[in-house]
């Protein structure tokens, strides 16, 4: 049992993270403090169920998901699954490796370079939440596949395929950023 | 492309989240040894995925701490349900 006068020790420290979290998933930070200020007040009221020693971290993200999804799902009234088509493996790096002639050895990886933070940001955030929500965790946050089913209730199977179609996704809303502002074309 | 590129390509991310056995994983690093072009497709990934985690990353308001700590004091104090 942990007990609520270490909460503020225990707890604040993950406030950073959540916070950036929480940003990608609303997008916007009057809502991400909202987001964040409702899941810590009832990780405050549950801290007394949390059991010391088991994953902190986890279950701090588990409440901001489950927050965060109580109380936007209802507003967007989204399809429950949104498809995004089939997309082959390296997309990204097939699309830039063709654009740019197969010219040198790691030039895809230079031509990453041309992406500003706010491009990849903003392919994250342009994600449907199906998506969203296991990139964000895998990717900038940094939980197993196992943690991510937990967090989010889906099965294991499913936050895999997710989680691969969404960096897909990812991929292509890049591409299309690229073409759209002629990235490439200094390159070949 | 053989059957190696194939396997490692459809192991690619189970490999780069560090979701695989030791055995398999070994198997793909000999492959990616051998294979430049898979090589590259793979540091590829992997780089995208570190300037997601990096990219991501926002700092918190200054002054939200203290927003904070008053939210739950005022809240939290005041109702121990639920």
């Amino acid at each position: 049992m942990a007990n609520q006068s270490t909460f503020e020790t225990d707890v604040m420290p993950f406030v950073p993270q959540l916070y950036s979290a929480a940003l990608r998933m609303t997008r916007n930070p009057a809502d991400a403090e909202d987001v964040l200020q409702e899941a810590l007040l009832k990780a405050f009221r549950g801290y007394g169920t949390f059991k010391a020693g088991t994953n902190l971290k986890a279950w701090l993200y588990r409440i901001l998901t489950n927050t965060f999804i109580n109380k936007y799902r209802k507003q967007t009234r989204r399809p429950a699954e949104v498809e995004l088509g089939d997309l082959e493996d390296l997309y990204l790096f097939k699309r830039i490796g063709s654009d740019l002639g197969g010219a040198t050895r790691s030039a895809e990886d230079e031509a990453l370079d041309m992406f500003v933070d706010e491009d990849i940001k903003k392919a994250v955030e342009d994600l449907p939440e199906n998506f969203r929500l296991p990139v964000i965790l895998a990717d900038v946050e940094g939980f197993s596949y196992k943690e991510i089913a937990e967090i989010t209730d889906v099965p294991i199977g499913t936050v895999m395929s997710r989680l691969h179609r969404g960096r897909k996704a990812l991929q292509r809303a890049l591409w299309r950023t690229a073409e759209e502002r002629g990235m490439m074309e200094s390159g070949t | 492309m053989s059957r190696y590129c194939r396997k490692s390509a459809a192991l690619m991310y189970s490999y780069l989240d560090r979701e695989i056995t030791i055995i398999r994983r070994l198997r793909i690093r000999s492959h990616l040894r051998r294979c430049p072009p898979c090589a590259d497709g793979f540091h590829f990934e992997a780089k995208l995925k570190d300037r997601i985690k990096h990219d991501c990353y926002d700092e918190p308001p200054a002054e939200l701490y203290e927003r904070l700590r008053a939210f739950l004091q005022q809240h939290g104090a005041s109702d121990t349900t639920g």
